[in-house]
């Protein structure tokens, strides 16, 4: 399983929405998360990883393609650690 | 359980906090069947609970918590930024097993979120709502979601159905209680987008749903269970809350010349209508239990004193001896072999 699709899988548990409907181009308000679905699914990714999302790169991401492509490249750095 | 119920107290949160807390956990502790974990800054509630005459027998502890949410805090945040100020601290003991219940009159929200995050919900719930009956004018009728949830997806409304039938046949003895949606008319069509999805749900459910209500219905009696969003819900009951003090004041004022008259209406309004009782079990019972959390969350309003602390801790002891998450849970497992959540 790809990190796209964990993620997705999370996002789509906490937000009770079908994940074929997460695309990359998604933005939260679209799959109508709003903001304790945002920091439940950012707390979820940080225990599933075991990394830490800063507040202030949270703050950037316009869509789902924007958190997962964060999450990919913590996960990466991890591995090479 | 050694025979007490453990009731973990967010002992920083409410607007008298932490003097009235813990005032109202002593009093609250005078019974024998209870034990108060006071969550929060220990030096703090050394204090104050110094200051306070315990019986011998109290079962009244302090549990520490090293950060404390501030007034300008976002609750969302708690989960992040404070994973270990007072309502987080005693939602993970209920999680842990360390306390059967929870009790805060901080933030509702921030509450909410250190339940659903640090606890988590039934299977099935989304998010957790408030039910309360609607006591005098309507004895046989509850109301979900009286202000936990501003906004709402259609499915929510589904589950507040399921929630109110539980308290409706837990706590007013009713069998089968009849659902309505709150809505603008009593027709299918009416509504906005979310309440027209929900009726579809609703519709479709298997639950006992009877329709749309309108407000004017509401103290009808017409439903036992009337569901709605939070917004609705906290607007409806703040108002409903009023109505006894403001008709009261309004009838007065009609009857200015006539002193004689005047009196005896006085005399009836606190005889039959006394505001107090024109309320819900939110009032009475000085909180509201958030329904849909694997546990007892019990949360009362801000501005409340000793004696409703002490209230809301017993009330919040009496739902986990009546079993009322368990009642949720069968309920829930019940709906879910329909596949329908």
């Amino acid at each position: 399983m790809t990190v796209e699709d964990q993620v997705r899988d999370i996002v789509a548990k906490i937000t009770r929405v079908d994940k074929s409907i997460i695309t990359r181009e998604s933005t939260f308000k679209e799959i109508k998360a709003d903001s304790l679905d945002v920091v439940q699914a950012l707390v979820a990714v940080e225990e599933t990883f075991g990394i830490e999302i800063p507040d202030e790169e949270a703050q950037k991401f316009q869509n789902f393609g924007d958190f997962v492509s964060y999450v990919e490249s913590r996960v990466a750095q991890e591995e090479k650690v | 359980m050694n025979g007490r119920v453990r009731v973990a107290v967010d002992a920083m949160g409410g607007d008298h906090a932490p003097e009235e807390i813990v005032k109202g956990a002593v009093l609250a502790a005078q019974k024998d069947d209870v034990e108060i974990f006071l969550v929060g800054t220990a030096s703090i509630l050394e204090k104050e609970l110094a200051r306070n005459k315990l019986t011998n027998n109290s079962h009244i502890y302090i549990v520490g918590a090293s950060e404390v949410i501030k007034e300008n805090e976002s609750p969302v945040d708690v989960i992040r930024r404070k994973p270990n100020c007072s309502v987080a601290i005693a939602a993970k003991m209920i999680k842990s097993g360390e306390a059967d219940a929870l009790f805060s009159a901080g933030s509702t929200a921030a509450a909410a979120i250190s339940a659903i995050q640090f606890i988590g919900m039934l299977d099935g719930i989304y998010r957790p709502a408030l039910v309360g009956s609607l006591g005098s004018f309507a004895p046989n009728t509850v109301m979900v979601d009286l202000g936990a949830n501003v906004d709402c997806k259609p499915h929510q409304f589904v589950t507040f159905a399921i929630a109110g039938s539980v308290y409706a046949r837990k706590f007013l003895n009713i069998s089968d209680p009849k659902i309505a949606l709150l809505s603008t008319g009593s027709e299918e069509s009416k509504g906005n987008d979310v309440v027209y999805e929900a009726y579809s749900l609703l519709k479709n459910s298997g639950l006992n749903f009877i329709g749309n209500i309108e407000g004017g219905d509401i103290l009808s009696g017409k439903a036992n269970v009337i569901v709605c969003d939070g917004f609705v819900g906290n607007v409806l009951l703040k108002f409903y809350e009023s109505i006894g003090s403001h008709a009261q004041v309004w009838v007065e004022q009609k009857l200015k010349k006539h002193p004689p008259l005047r009196a005896l209406v006085r005399l009836m309004f606190k005889q039959l209508f006394p505001a107090t009782k024109i309320s819900t079990e939110t009032e009475k019972h000085g909180g509201g239990i958030l329904w849909g959390i694997d546990g007892v969350v019990k949360i009362a309003h801000g501005a409340s004193r000793a004696p409703q602390i002490a209230n809301a801790i017993e009330s919040a002891k009496e739902a986990v001896k009546a079993g009322v998450v368990d009642n949720l849970r069968s309920e829930l497992v019940k709906f879910n072999q329909g596949g329908k959540l």
